[in-house]
């Protein structure tokens, strides 16, 4: 009995001492990810990779609003420091560049198969990557809508829109299901609103104003759009618009895979929570533009691209640095790397990419071999991103209550971006 | 205060065990003092000093001189939290004394129960800010037409609802002190002389129980001016209007300054400013109420 | 002590019954909102919101399953965060009340200038509003590695020794000196004097200190969530405040099992020792 104490003993600090020295001698990755949506994926492919070359990975989530506030503390632990992280656009450059390592000519970089999505600094070095693009617009539920006498090809522009969707909603008891999903402005579902929905007046103003790096100010020219398709939200819903801070992002989808709605405003990564996890069949599901009134916008395609870049952290410790990269390179090569950012992210832009089932990109490729425009992500310009939204939100809540008008939506918009970039700049 | 000086002068203290316990210093005092020093001294230094530089992060400052206060004082937010505060403060400290003190009063006259009665009451004074907060936010939400992050005046009643749930036992405790020590002959004379029972209270009971008044006072008020967990879970803030957050007490407005990386030493200003306001309050509060202690 | 109760008044007035009914039936509106959380605790989620006030029925009663969902519900295992707690909590009270009156028997008895320095900047700290000190003194934390459940004591008996050293300095003063002097002829050192003469006498003191000292610590959010490192530890406040919101998923059914879960010790320490609890609250109100 003694002799085996012993040996379990024994045994424990041999183990416990070989993965030391080998996390010594590998270094350690602590990779402080953006999206709580894919935690879980994260946290399983880092025990799959650790398992496999005993190299410690750790992943954080930082709760969804506040990761550069969660990235601004967690950086300022010198030899505890994130050593991948996520910059999301120009103005994360303009922060965090400085603590970017540059990743031209990495191994990581080799695997890609465009850069169109990468992130450069000043210096026209690649600082973040951008590993996967996403694409966003109206989920519809196809057998819902034919159930209802129409079909996508009804809706051309936001005109059709309304059609097809105040009629749902009027027969809506009859029907047995509404037009759109809640417009949940909790915590976790507003930013399909203060970020995604924010994007239509931001592109067309940035679009007709040559804007290309992030302005100091915006006009908000097309606000009368963004209040044409919030009201249309609003309207043609079941859920309670004095009561929208209640229902949270788990509400809509509830709402959606139930077929208690048509419509439900989200992106290509639900894919995997409707189908893999609800069950709905891909071939009900289709995603279309988000119409809201724009001259021109039956041209429009699917909003696409990313503020989901890598960055490596320069200052961690060497050994970390090439453990950092060792990882990524593993995740766009290995099997189990590339299984997963299918099923998570769709099509990633590396060579060993995985086919992706997901129905929404085929939605997105089709329109644009229709020759139709991309979307491009407007939002990636806004300036003290987190403090921005919040106040849209608080807008757009007491606005749906009645209990402000659509001007305190405006001014959150165009005097909160002054606001915001004074305070960040 | 005058408590302490009447320590310093006449403490008790003799040579025979004064010296081996000085020799002792480092068992006995020094901890405290390290950690006294890493816990507040330091810091408190180190705030006055930041709050006169820009910096992100402690390592990288530039002096700035006063421009941080000027800054300070000229964001509409963080006056419109100031008047805010006080209206909280203010609003609570009367609701918060006037019910604790009549639940005081109504128990300790000979009612079934009682003892009963003030553990109820007491209760809700071990619960935390932050959760106690949440379950009202839960209830108050579910009661009211709109949340109270939409309207801010459901906002302001929400939190007054949650701090007299959460002070008047505690208030209550420190009232049910004071009126156990005043002297039943008083109170039997005046009602010898046929006082009715307000007269008695206004003229016996008030001004005997004047010390836990002025430090219940003290107390509701210091912790109205300090409030930030229950401000943060009910509302944090919101609503927004015209950038500035209806609801938003100090004590937040500095939390949010701080979580800018670029505005920390605005924040710190605020810090200080913030400091000498709720320093100078516990002041002027307590002298007033002292020297009428005095008067009676 | 209960004199104001012993009123000579022999008639029981129809006054009086009335209000202890009155009592009766604010005590029982008093304590409804917890009542309610422990209500919903046991309904579905979908539930919470839209019956909150109804008693769980056949539909929504989900027995003691959000309790068992929400041990692990908001990415962080519950049962951890109390444990951090319970931990953080007794460590910084015992902490504090050890050195914290060791201190104060110091600066009584020896009473030079520099315990006096000591003594009023103590007593300056007790009106220093936190917000003062948070930026650096997370900052300071960090730096000196204090930014651990096991380290964080030395945070909280650095900023907490104002009232406890002001409260135990108050009580040592009034203890006569004839007790520490004839134990120091009998050749007892400062140390054993203190322990076994002084300590024992301090015991009401060191209730009441020890109990706002657990009051405080228990309950304190800000300081913990700026000195500790959340990602790895986080207390039952932090734990709370993170369900609001966070992770796209408010299980608000799993959350309200969660607060009863975190009522449950509160509610077990006040009926433990209420008695010491309403003495100690009483004493230390008159810190001003």
């Amino acid at each position: 009995m003694k002799k085996l104490v012993c040996l379990a003993l024994a045994l424990c600090m041999v183990l416990s001492l070989a993965s030391f020295a080998s996390a010594d001698a590998a270094g350690k990755v602590y990779y402080l990810n953006f999206k709580p949506e894919a935690d879980q994926a994260w946290q399983d492919l880092a025990k799959t990779y650790t398992a496999q070359t005993g190299v410690e990975v750790k992943v954080v989530t930082a709760a969804s609003g506040t990761y550069q506030q969660t990235l601004t503390s967690e950086m300022d632990k010198k030899d505890a420091a994130p050593t991948l992280f996520q910059i999301g656009n120009a103005e994360g450059v303009v922060t965090w560049g400085e603590y970017a390592l540059p990743l031209d000519g990495t191994e990581l970089m080799n695997e890609m198969t465009t850069e169109d999505f990468n992130l450069k600094n000043a210096d026209g070095q690649t600082v973040a990557v951008g590993y996967c693009y996403e694409a966003y617009g109206l989920i519809t539920n196809k057998a819902l809508l034919e159930k209802a006498g129409y079909t996508v090809a009804d809706i051309k522009d936001f005109e059709s829109l309304k059609k097809v969707a105040d009629d749902i909603h009027a027969r809506s008891a009859e029907l047995g299901f509404d037009a759109f999903t809640s417009a949940g402005l909790d915590g976790s579902s507003s930013w399909r609103f203060s970020g995604h929905l924010t994007n239509m007046p931001l592109f067309y103003e940035f679009r007709d104003d040559g804007i290309t790096e992030q302005p100091a100010t915006v006009k908000g020219s097309y606000l009368n759009a963004y209040k044409n398709i919030w009201d249309l939200y609003i309207a043609d819903s079941a859920a309670d618009a004095k009561k929208l801070s209640g229902y949270t992002g788990a509400d809509a989808e509830k709402d959606f895979y139930d077929g208690k709605a048509v419509f439900f405003q989200n992106g290509t990564w639900e894919y995997s929570a409707l189908v893999g996890e609800h069950g709905m069949k891909a071939e009900d599901l289709a995603m279309i533009p988000i119409y809201c009134g724009v001259e021109g916008e039956e041209n429009a395609a699917l909003c696409a691209g990313t503020e989901n870049c890598w960055a490596v952290n320069g200052k961690a410790s060497e050994a970390d640095q090439k453990a950092t990269l060792d990882f990524l390179k593993w995740v766009v090569t290995s099997d189990e790397g590339t299984a997963m950012m299918a099923k998570e992210f769709g099509p990633i832009p590396f060579k060993a990419a995985k086919a992706s089932e997901n129905v929404f990109f085929n939605d997105s490729t089709a329109l644009l071999n229709e020759g139709k425009y991309v979307v491009t992500w407007a939002f990636n310009y806004t300036p003290d991103v987190d403090n921005w939204r919040a106040g849209i939100v608080s807008a757009l809540e007491q606005y749906s209550a009645g209990a402000a008008d659509w001007g305190e939506v405006e001014y959150a918009f165009v005097d909160g971006w002054a606001t915001c970039y004074t305070n960040t700049h | 205060m005058s408590r302490s000086k009447k320590m310093a002068d006449g403490a008790l203290t003799s040579p025979l065990i004064r010296k081996p316990i000085q020799r002792m210093f480092a068992v006995f005092l020094l901890p405290t003092f390290v950690c006294f020093c890493i816990g507040f001294l330091w810091p408190f230094i180190q705030g006055i000093y930041l709050s006169v530089h820009s910096f992100t992060t402690t390592t990288n400052v530039k002096y700035v001189g006063f421009q941080n206060y000027a800054k300070a004082f000229a964001d509409q937010g963080f006056r419109q939290a100031f008047g805010y505060t006080a209206l909280v403060a203010a609003v609570s400290l009367v609701l918060i004394n006037v019910l604790a003190f009549f639940v005081a009063y109504a128990l300790t006259q000979e009612i079934r129960g009682r003892n009963l009665y003030r553990s109820v009451f007491f209760i809700p004074n071990l619960i935390g800010g932050i959760v106690l907060g949440y379950i009202w936010k839960t209830i108050i939400d579910s009661l009211l037409p709109v949340s109270m992050s939409i309207q801010a005046n459901y906002g302001f009643w929400g939190l007054m609802v949650v701090m007299c749930w959460q002070q008047v036992g505690y208030m209550m405790i420190i009232y049910i002190a004071g009126l156990q020590a005043v002297p039943m002959d008083m109170i039997e004379a005046a009602r010898i002389d046929g006082a009715n029972g307000w007269k008695t209270l206004w003229n016996i009971t008030l001004p005997n129980v004047m010390p836990s008044i002025t430090i219940c006072t003290f107390l509701s008020l210091t912790n109205g001016f300090k409030l930030y967990d229950q401000n943060l879970v009910l509302t944090n803030g919101a609503p927004v209007r015209r950038g500035i957050g209806q609801t938003e007490m100090l004590a937040l407005n500095i939390a949010k300054t701080f979580s800018t990386a670029n505005q920390r030493g605005v924040a710190q200003a605020k810090a200080v400013l913030f400091f000498i306001l709720v320093t100078a309050i516990s002041l002027i509060q307590l002298r007033a109420t002292r020297s009428k202690e005095v008067q009676q | 002590m209960e004199m104001a109760k012993e009123r000579p008044r022999e008639k029981m007035t129809s006054g009086q019954k009335a209000l202890s009914v009155v009592f009766a039936v604010i005590s029982v509106i008093w304590l409804l909102p917890i009542a309610i959380v422990l209500m919903n605790s046991f309904k579905e989620n979908g539930y919470v919101n839209s019956e909150l006030f109804a008693l769980p029925n056949a539909n929504s009663y989900v027995g003691f399953s959000n309790y068992v969902n929400g041990v692990t519900f908001g990415n962080y295992p519950y049962f951890l965060s109390a444990g951090y707690s319970v931990y953080i909590t007794v460590v910084s009270t015992g902490l504090i009340l050890l050195c914290t009156s060791m201190a104060a028997w110091y600066i009584s008895r020896v009473n030079d200038p520099f315990s006096k320095v000591v003594y009023y900047l103590c007593v300056f700290s007790m009106v220093v509003p936190f917000q003062m000190v948070m930026y650096t003194l997370a900052n300071t934390a960090r730096v000196l590695r204090l930014d651990m459940p096991w380290t964080i004591p030395i945070v909280y008996l650095g900023f907490g020794a104002g009232l406890a050293v002001f409260m135990f300095v108050g009580f040592v003063k009034s203890i006569p000196l004839e007790i520490e002097e004839a134990a120091a002829i009998d050749g007892c050192g400062p140390l054993r004097t203190f322990f076994s003469a002084v300590f024992p006498m301090l015991k009401p003191t060191l209730i009441s200190v020890g109990v706002l000292e657990i009051m405080w610590v228990w309950n304190d959010y800000l300081l913990p969530y700026l000195v500790l490192d959340i990602t790895v530890y986080r207390t039952i406040p932090i734990h709370i405040q993170y369900l609001q919101g966070s992770y796209g998923r408010v299980d608000l059914g799993a959350t309200m099992a969660l607060i009863v879960l975190s009522l449950i010790p509160i509610i077990v320490f006040y009926l433990a020792c209420q008695k010491h609890i309403i003495k100690g609250v009483a004493a230390g109100a008159v810190k001003g």
